[in-house]
């Protein structure tokens, strides 16, 4: 046989083979139907054995943001609560031990792609803390950081029917599965589908053909047009639970109207930042994965950007108050997220590192770990605290508030300020109350269509995003960099609030020539804050053990504070080898801010280039008369 | 997962020079045991005789005969039935089979025929049994050529020991290279007669290493060809069961041991 007749050949046979094995039929069980009524009734028609039951159950995992549901994967954790456990070996060399609970992962594109399995014995969560193994080795690019929560549980009672022939040879196998689903966190619960799945046996193709048309025809029941069982399964599990499987999102998505008065959409970007920020919060507080505070973080930024960048649509006062607030929460929520950042890019920083210098970095990673735990206590206290809560019902007040239609004072404006006061006693006083007449008038751009201002921002964002990129020469400081930056994100954030107002490929090419600006800015500002950090840590580390020295001849009657302080001397206190390694790294990182640096000029060069401009000068060009009506409200703009 | 393991795969043979030494039995419960471990496994019954298919209730008969499955993969692949039992398959006997070394012997490489026919199955299936007739002939040394081992069961007579003898020295000298390994066990011991107990005292002093699993005569086995399956997959705590399951222990130690 030649190569290509013998593949031939293969390539046939394998179809063949496919062919005897596909044969799967699920079919739905009428509600009401007694399940010793209907296995009677195919026993009259078809000889049948009934097996003993077995209950499975099935917790059905993703992560909050549902990334395995749109990877088109279903990961189920499994146990049996019967003797007949389910085996995992797959080779004759495999301890064959019957694993009480087994993690499952199928691939819902391919659906008669085998599933895989791993054994596990506690519940999934983060990838660090599951053993290695097949299902791990195909989780750790989709999860990431992020945990698996469950979502679902299905607990199945299966029982199953062998239907005979004249031998008492097994032909078809039956499997009626009575499934409940469990949700875990509200403990909602009750009753799924009742499935009837009907298998073939290899080599009995007929006699499966004849059960199916004896269930279809005599009995009734219905074959599903898709059968395979799972993916529709884990779906109706999850819907019936209250889950709406890959909705969650942080992508800014608000379908505003160009004629949209620019408060109610402004109103309507912030209500959907807000909705992020409150979906975050509970896995901020319990610390479930680093990306629920990353998340809430980068909702409380959007917000201060639009309070700030979307100008005068509310009134000042109640604008100057909140922006004050959310810097507060951006604030308290700093320190565990740059802990967060330096642990989830420890393993990268060790790989930089000659590896005769990896295990040094040791004791640096268990203090970063404990300063973790103190600053995540201090953040979900901070998050329980009554200026946290006040924060959040008052914007709630205020975003769900009507507006007022006329130039009549804004009632909730004069409304607001007791409560926000008593809230936060903590704040500087409120603008005082001769001011208030003035704002209490309907803002100036309150009701202006929502187009017309996000223009008039962009350009402006535009302009200045220019006008500071082209100041920078080789010399200027890095701080002119950081502003830029800063200026940049603003950019990007308008656009992203308002693009649902402009040609989707366009704003999102536009957006894109920002990210690739951001990126570069990003890598320089970013390696430069790490390299900070650890220049901070060593600093704090040396003189903590100095304090340590020059403490240890103190007498006995030394003030609490000195105690304290040695106690933290002795936790802060970094081997010289440690020092050394983390002097390592810093060169590291400054070598590779220097090269973003050096590559600056072309990536600016390229966002400034003609072709970018014409783009977003088509966009976002001036269609109206209020051109010159704006620099002049511009000037009356508030402080950034 | 499964395609990375290939090369796991492993391919046993339930072989004897002798018939009637209790060589289908030992194939069926080992093929059962294994498959409810988790491992797919696939039975070929050689023996025209059909004994194994007989067992798992199937007919022994595959379209076309040995004829069809020698010239045509799509033949072999439809003639596979599974059994009452998930992941067990078998592939049945036919009668045609007693042709079986008249048709090798007219094919182009007629030694590694077996091995051929048996190469795609390695992607469905973790173990391959084969349940071979008695006898030497071309067939026998197809299995010799594809197996990685074979369980030769013993009946414990003077007798037989000098044909496992033989066999060792045909496979030494055949195959000097890749024989498969010999794992010749007792099989059809009576404990009450006198000769079985010396040769199998005897045994560990000869050069052979026989398994120290032995498989006892008794009527529960018999009775099997009643129930038309495997022993150990209808009873618990027959001494059977118990001797099946410490043969296929020390079979997977002694091969995990060897490779």
């Amino acid at each position: 046989m030649t190569d290509i007749a013998s593949i031939e050949a293969t390539v046939e046979s394998f179809y063949k083979m496919r062919q005897t094995n596909s044969g799967t039929a699920e079919l739905l069980v009428p509600s009401g139907l007694e399940l010793h009524a209907l296995i009677d009734a195919i026993d009259e028609l078809i000889p049948a054995v009934r097996e003993p039951d077995v209950t499975l159950s099935r917790r059905f995992f993703d992560s909050f943001d549902w990334r395995l549901f749109v990877a088109g994967v279903s990961l189920e954790w499994r146990f049996s609560e019967s003797s007949a456990s389910p085996y995992t070996a797959m080779s004759l060399f495999e301890d064959a031990q019957p694993a009480r609970s087994t993690l499952c992962w199928r691939d819902l594109s391919e659906s008669d792609a085998e599933p895989i399995l791993q054994p596990l014995e506690s519940e999934p969560g983060l990838l660090d803390e599951m053993p290695a193994g097949p299902v791990r080795e195909r989780l750790a690019p989709l999860l990431e950081m992020r945990r698996l929560l469950p979502m679902v549980e299905v607990i199945s009672q299966q029982t199953l029917v062998r239907l005979l022939n004249e031998d008492e040879k097994t032909v078809v196998r039956l499997v009626v599965e009575q499934n409940h689903f469990r949700e875990p966190n509200a403990g909602r619960h009750g009753n799924l589908m009742c499935r009837l799945r009907l298998l073939s046996v290899r080599g009995y193709a007929e006699a499966f053909e004849q059960a199916r048309l004896v269930l279809e025809k005599r009995l009734g029941l219905s074959v599903l047009d898709e059968p395979l069982a799972q993916e529709p399964l884990a779906q109706e599990a999850l819907l019936a639970a209250g889950h709406r499987p890959g909705a969650y999102s942080t992508k800014l998505d608000q379908q505003l109207e160009p004629d949209q008065r620019a408060d109610l959409a402004t109103k309507q970007i912030l209500r959907g930042l807000l909705e992020t920020l409150e979906a975050n919060l509970e896995g901020t507080r319990q610390n479930l994965d680093s990306e629920f505070l990353h998340d809430l973080r980068v909702a409380t930024r959007r917000t201060r950007s639009a309070l700030s960048q979307i100008k005068g649509v509310f009134p000042e006062a109640l604008v100057v108050d909140f922006k004050q607030r959310f810097a507060w929460l951006q604030q308290i929520t700093g320190p565990v997220r740059d802990l967060d950042v330096y642990l989830l890019d420890f393993p990268d920083m060790e790989r930089r590192l000659p590896p005769a210098l990896r295990s040094d970095l040791k004791p640096l990673h268990e203090q970063l770990v404990r300063l973790h735990a103190e600053a995540q206590r201090q953040l979900s206290q901070a998050l329980g605290s009554a200026a946290f809560d006040s924060l959040l019902r008052d914007w709630h007040r205020f975003l769900d508030a009507e507006m007022p239609v006329s130039k009549a004072p804004t009632a909730e404006a004069v409304d607001l300020h007791p409560r926000a006061r008593q809230a936060h006693p903590s704040h500087g006083p409120l603008p005082s109350d001769a001011e208030l007449p003035g704002q209490a008038l309907l803002p100036k751009q309150a009701a202006v269509p929502i187009k017309q201002v996000a223009d008039q921002r962009i350009r402006k964002m535009l302009k200045r995003v220019r006008a500071e990129g082209r100041a920078i020469t080789e010399d200027s400081p890095p701080e002119a960099l950081h502003e830029l930056r800063k200026s940049c994100k603003k950019l990007r954030y308008l656009m992203e609030f308002f693009q649902s107002l402009y040609p989707r490929d366009q704003i999102r090419e536009q957006i894109k020539q920002t990210k690739l600006l951001l990126d570069n800015l990003g890598r320089f500002q970013d390696t430069a804050v790490q390299a900070q950090h650890l220049r901070e840590h060593a600093e704090s580390s040396v003189n903590a053990s100095a304090g340590t020295s020059a403490n240890a001849g103190a007498n006995a009657s030394a003030k609490p504070s000195v105690t304290s302080a040695s106690t933290n001397a002795s936790k802060n206190g970094l081997p010289p080898g440690t020092l050394l390694a983390m002097g390592a790294l810093i060169g590291q990182l400054l070598n590779d801010q220097a090269s973003a640096r050096a590559t600056f000029s072309d990536v600016f060069a390229a966002f400034d280039s003609a072709e970018n401009a014409k783009r977003f000068k088509t966009l976002f060009a001036t269609h109206d008369l209020c051109a010159s009506a704006e620099s002049a409200r511009d000037k009356c703009g508030m402080p950034e | 997962m499964r395609d990375a393991r290939v090369k796991l795969v492993t391919t046993l043979a339930v072989y004897s020079i002798k018939g009637g030494v209790g060589k289908t039995t030992t194939a069926v419960n080992l093929a059962y045991l294994a498959a409810a471990e988790g491992l797919r496994t696939l039975v070929w019954d050689l023996d025209p005789q059909g004994a194994a298919s007989f067992f798992f209730r199937i007919k022994p008969k595959v379209k076309g005969g040995g004829k069809a499955l020698l010239r045509d993969q799509g033949a072999l692949d439809a003639a596979i039935k599974g059994t009452d039992f998930e992941r067990l398959d078998l592939l049945p006997a036919d009668f045609s089979y007693r042709h079986l070394d008249l048709r090798l012997g007219q094919s182009d490489k007629p030694r590694r025929q077996l091995e051929r026919l048996l190469k795609p199955l390695r992607r469905e299936y973790d173990l391959l049994l084969l349940d071979c007739p008695p006898g030497i002939s071309t067939l026998s040394e197809n299995v010799f050529a594809v197996a990685d081992a074979l369980l030769v069961p013993l009946i414990p007579s003077t007798l037989s020991i000098r044909t496992l003898e033989q066999l060792d020295a045909f496979l030494r000298e055949k195959m000097p290279r890749r024989a498969p390994q010999l794992l010749p066990f007792f099989s059809m011991v009576d404990e009450t007669k006198a000769l079985h107990r010396t040769i199998m005292q005897d045994a560990p002093r000869q050069d052979l290493q026989i398994l120290q699993s032995p498989i006892p005569e008794i009527d529960e086995i018999e009775r099997m060809g009643l129930h038309r399956m495997p022993i150990t997959a209808y009873a618990a705590s027959e001494m059977a069961v118990g001797s099946y399951r410490a043969l296929w222990r020390e079979v997977k130690l002694v091969l995990s041991g060897e490779w």
